[in-house]
């Protein structure tokens, strides 16, 4: 590439320059570029030489120029100073003191020129940094602001349904209570809200199924709770919390209860399953000041399985009375897990025994609690506790065990005589999937026949319909365990399931008994004639039939007339311990 | 509680920043005194720092225009640094007003000054992340935004391979980066190395280490390997100045003082 002659500046001259500068400092250029940028610069020098008059500003404009075109680097300086003080006269042509004096002037401007040019580049450059070093930096802020935002949002969040958490729903209680002054009379309101019977879901359809019910219930609320005002809140579980601030009485809060249940009265479509789902709800409303978040909840809480022991779908008002006697249940409650490990269950064997011939057959095995407190606790004291907490499950296979176990070693004359052991399953164990695995694994460790084992369980806990159970019921009878129902006749079911279900016995419950086999005034005809009709069915179904409560000897000599098979009761012998 | 992996960082400005010291290096004054202090003791033990990193400009000048001319409309230029003069938008877009350049650093001073340099221009943008997590820089929102990875793009790995240790995998990673280019990409490296200068060589990384910034220093069979399944482009690799130089006298007589390995491959 050539680049032809200015007028008076040879290509020489651009040459040594642009040489001088190429070696002095990086700048993106071509060579072209590079070349065409100084024969300019070198065109306005030689311009400038041969001015009259002389403008010596010249110098500072092509120093300048040099810096704006990047050329910043110090040899830039010191090479154009050399270039132009060896070559720009002799290559012009020009000689003499005045051309001198000219371009010693020229040289001073291009130096003062570059230097400003430089300076102030420098100091831009300086305020660039500083500049992208503060934007960086609120850049790191903001970020970070948005990390901690996100990891509170983590922190009071539950993750599946989005909803607030417990902790967030702690926070904002204490909030609320903590405003008003100890004498205001601001009140609000918190209703608990447990879905009914959503273990069973869980348990038919699967827990993914469940999962995505409760996101959609967890919609549903919000819709509702949002517009309103009320904070809902995914409590634990299937519960949800929803808080109404700003109540004036307590139906503010139970109609909030009643619109609650009710939206989530049509029913969910999850999956293809559409599912109808009903729920409880305990409510507490009273005024701000004086309560702790903690008591408030605890209340609800309390509300919510008084809703539920009223057959679920309706919601319940906590109200102080009641409390007394649930506080001592929580109490009882809160004990078991740690009553669990300390081994305060046991046993205590009731004989179930041949109608016919007065032999023992069998023995119910009762749970015991050994109360470092209460002394000896009935299973009617902690099982339902058992039952809510879920404890029951780690409990009964302990029991299970022990029983088996104690079985064992009953005596009897030939291993086919030996009694068997009749123990309670409660329906959440029925829900546990692992629940045959699991007694087949005591069998083996105990060592006892299955068909020296009996199950009992109520009736009330095969009302559930569809889910695993019945797979379960038959897998366990499959491995020679016997069934019976427990409290029959005293639900309001259909008997249907005592054909598709594999059964071996029906016990009567006490109550059946009460009034019959006596004499005189007192006498139930109807209570005798629901008897006679249930032993009947039974024996008609071929199913092993026992009479509880047996405590007299009337009893025994009637239900022995009604054909009745086994009986137990305190005329047989009252619970004892094992041996 | 862990730092969760989406939270930031913080913005450190009481170490130097290899963006910042290469700045300086270049003659530029986006830099601070720690910056130049580093700059200064690295450059007690290797008087040449100056000249290797002019050198290092000076071929992605020339690598660029090559890229441009050979067809290459897109690049990622990673470890782009603070943007001193000659950055690649500028001389591709002169090239042709259509080149789109994605810039990546992982200084976040670098970045804010990127980004306020790019403002405006809407061919160019600049994303924090960092080399050893290729799958990030490609699958960035901002990158796949201006870029189509189905098409043929430049990728410039500009003096950084020599700031990850060995133990970071530079080879799996820049793996990744190769795999996922398309037919007719580029890949060019500017490589440090101490083939052409053993002793201070060692001495350039005992002082690197003190100074927390360890370099990996390669040999030349070494930056070979980050070009598997490309084929390198005349003159292949070579030191800095002897890339494609645009006449002989940008050559002066020890290219080997540049200490940089040179190369431009080409995927098939």
């Amino acid at each position: 590439m050539t680049v032809p002659d200015r007028p008076g500046v040879p290509y020489r001259f651009v040459q040594a320059w642009a040489k001088a500068l190429h070696r002095s400092c990086y700048v993106p250029m071509s060579r072209a570029e590079r070349c065409a940028l100084l024969a300019g610069l070198a065109d306005q020098l030689a311009t400038a030489l041969r001015a009259e008059p002389f403008d010596p500003a010249a110098g500072a404009r092509v120093g300048a120029a040099l810096v704006a075109s990047d050329y910043t680097a110090p040899e830039v300086l010191s090479g154009t100073i050399t270039v132009l003080h060896q070559r720009l006269l002799p290559d012009l042509g020009l000689a003499g003191e005045p051309a001198e004096a000219r371009r010693t002037a020229l040289v001073e401007g291009v130096a003062a020129g570059f230097t400003r040019a430089v300076r102030d580049r420098t100091l831009d450059d300086q305020e660039e940094i500083r500049l992208a070093t503060t934007t960086a930096r609120a850049e790191a802020e903001r970020a970070l602001r948005d990390s901690e935002a996100k990891l509170r949002y983590a922190a009071l969040h539950d993750p599946l349904t989005d909803l607030p958490n417990q902790a967030l729903l702690t926070e904002q209680l204490q909030r609320l209570l903590a405003e008003p002054a100890p004498d205001s009379d601001t009140r609000l309101g918190l209703c608990c809200l447990d879905l009914d019977r959503f273990e069973a879901i869980n348990d038919s359809l699967g827990w993914p199924v469940g999962d995505r019910l409760l996101v959609a219930v967890a919609d549903r609320l919000r819709e509702l709770c949002t517009e309103r005002g009320y904070l809902v809140a995914r409590h634990a579980g299937d519960q949800f919390a929803v808080l109404v601030p700003g109540t004036s009485c307590a139906e503010d809060a139970t109609k909030v209860a009643d619109r609650l249940l009710a939206t989530l009265a049509a029913p969910f479509h999850v999956d293809g399953h559409e599912l109808a789902v009903t729920a409880s709800a305990g409510v507490v409303e009273r005024p701000a000041a004086g309560a702790g978040p903690t008591d408030l909840i605890r209340a609800a809480d309390m509300a919510l399985h008084w809703a539920k022991a009223e057959g679920g779908n309706c919601w319940a008002l906590y109200e102080q009375p009641r409390s007394a006697r649930d506080v001592a249940r929580y109490r009882l409650s809160a004990e078991l897990p740690g009553a669990l490990r300390r081994g305060e269950f046991a046993l205590a064997y009731q004989p179930l025994v041949d109608l016919r011939t007065a032999a023992v057959v069998g023995y119910e095995a009762l749970a015991r609690w050994h109360h470092p407190v209460h002394g000896q606790l009935g299973a009617d004291k902690f099982v339902p506790l058992a039952e809510d907490t879920g404890l029951i499950v780690p409990l009964g296979i302990r029991l299970l065990e022990q029983a088996c176990g104690q079985a064992l070693r009953w005596p009897g004359e030939r291993a086919g005589s030996r009694p068997f052991v009749s123990v309670n399953l409660s329906a959440r164990q029925l829900q546990q999937p692992g629940l045959v695995g699991e007694i087949v694994e005591v069998l083996d460790r105990t060592g006892l026949p299955p068909h020296r084992l009996q199950l009992e369980i109520t009736e009330s806990t095969l009302v559930v319909p569809g889910g695993e159970m019945p797979a379960r019921l038959t897998a366990l009878a499959n491995l020679g365990v016997r069934i019976a129902i427990d409290d029959f006749g005293t639900g309001y079911s259909n008997f249907t399931y005592l054909y598709d279900l594999p059964v071996h016995g029906i016990k009567l419950a006490g109550q059946l008994l009460r009034g019959v086999g006596r004499t005189g005034p007192g006498v139930s005809r109807t209570g005798h004639a629901v008897l006679a009709a249930l032993v009947s069915l039974g024996s008609t179904l071929n199913l092993t039939v026992t009479a509880e409560g047996v405590e007299t000897a009337g009893q025994a000599q009637l239900l022995r007339v009604l054909g009745c098979h086994l009986g137990q009761g305190w005329h047989f012998g009252r619970p004892a311990p094992p041996g | 509680m862990d730092r969760p992996a989406w939270a930031p960082e913080d913005v450190e400005i009481d170490r130097p920043s290899a963006a910042r010291i290469y700045d300086y290096l270049l003659g530029g004054s986006h830099n601070f005194a720690i910056d130049r202090e580093a700059a200064h003791r690295a450059m007690q033990v290797r008087s040449d720092l100056a000249v290797q990193a002019q050198a290092n400009r000076a071929f992605l000048y020339r690598a660029v225009r090559y890229l441009v001319a050979a067809g290459v409309r897109q690049f990622i230029d990673i470890g782009s640094g603070v943007p001193t003069v000659g950055n690649v938008h500028e001389v591709a877009q002169r090239a042709d007003p259509r080149a789109r350049v994605a810039y990546v650093d992982i200084d976040p001073v670098a970045v804010a000054h990127s980004r306020a340099i790019l403002t405006g221009n809407p061919q160019a943008t600049v994303v924090q992340e960092d080399l050893r997590n290729p799958r990030a820089i490609l699958e960035h929102p901002e990158v796949a935004e201006l870029l189509d990875l189905d098409q043929p793009v430049g990728l410039l790995l500009i003096a950084i391979l020599h700031a990850i240790p060995d133990t970071d995998d530079p080879f799996g990673v820049v793996g990744q980066l190769r795999d996922a280019l398309a037919p007719g990409s580029h890949l060019a490296i500017s490589h440090g190395t101490i083939d052409s200068m053993p002793e201070a060589g060692q001495q350039m990384i005992q002082v690197s280490i003190r100074a927390g910034y360890p370099l990996a220093l390669r040999s030349r069979a070494e930056v070979e390997r980050f070009f598997a399944g490309f084929e390198l482009v005349e003159p292949g690799l070579v030191w800095a100045p002897l890339w494609r130089p645009e006449h002989p006298d940008d050559v002066d007589d020890a290219p080997e003082r540049a200490s940089n390995y040179v190369g431009v491959g080409r995927k098939a």
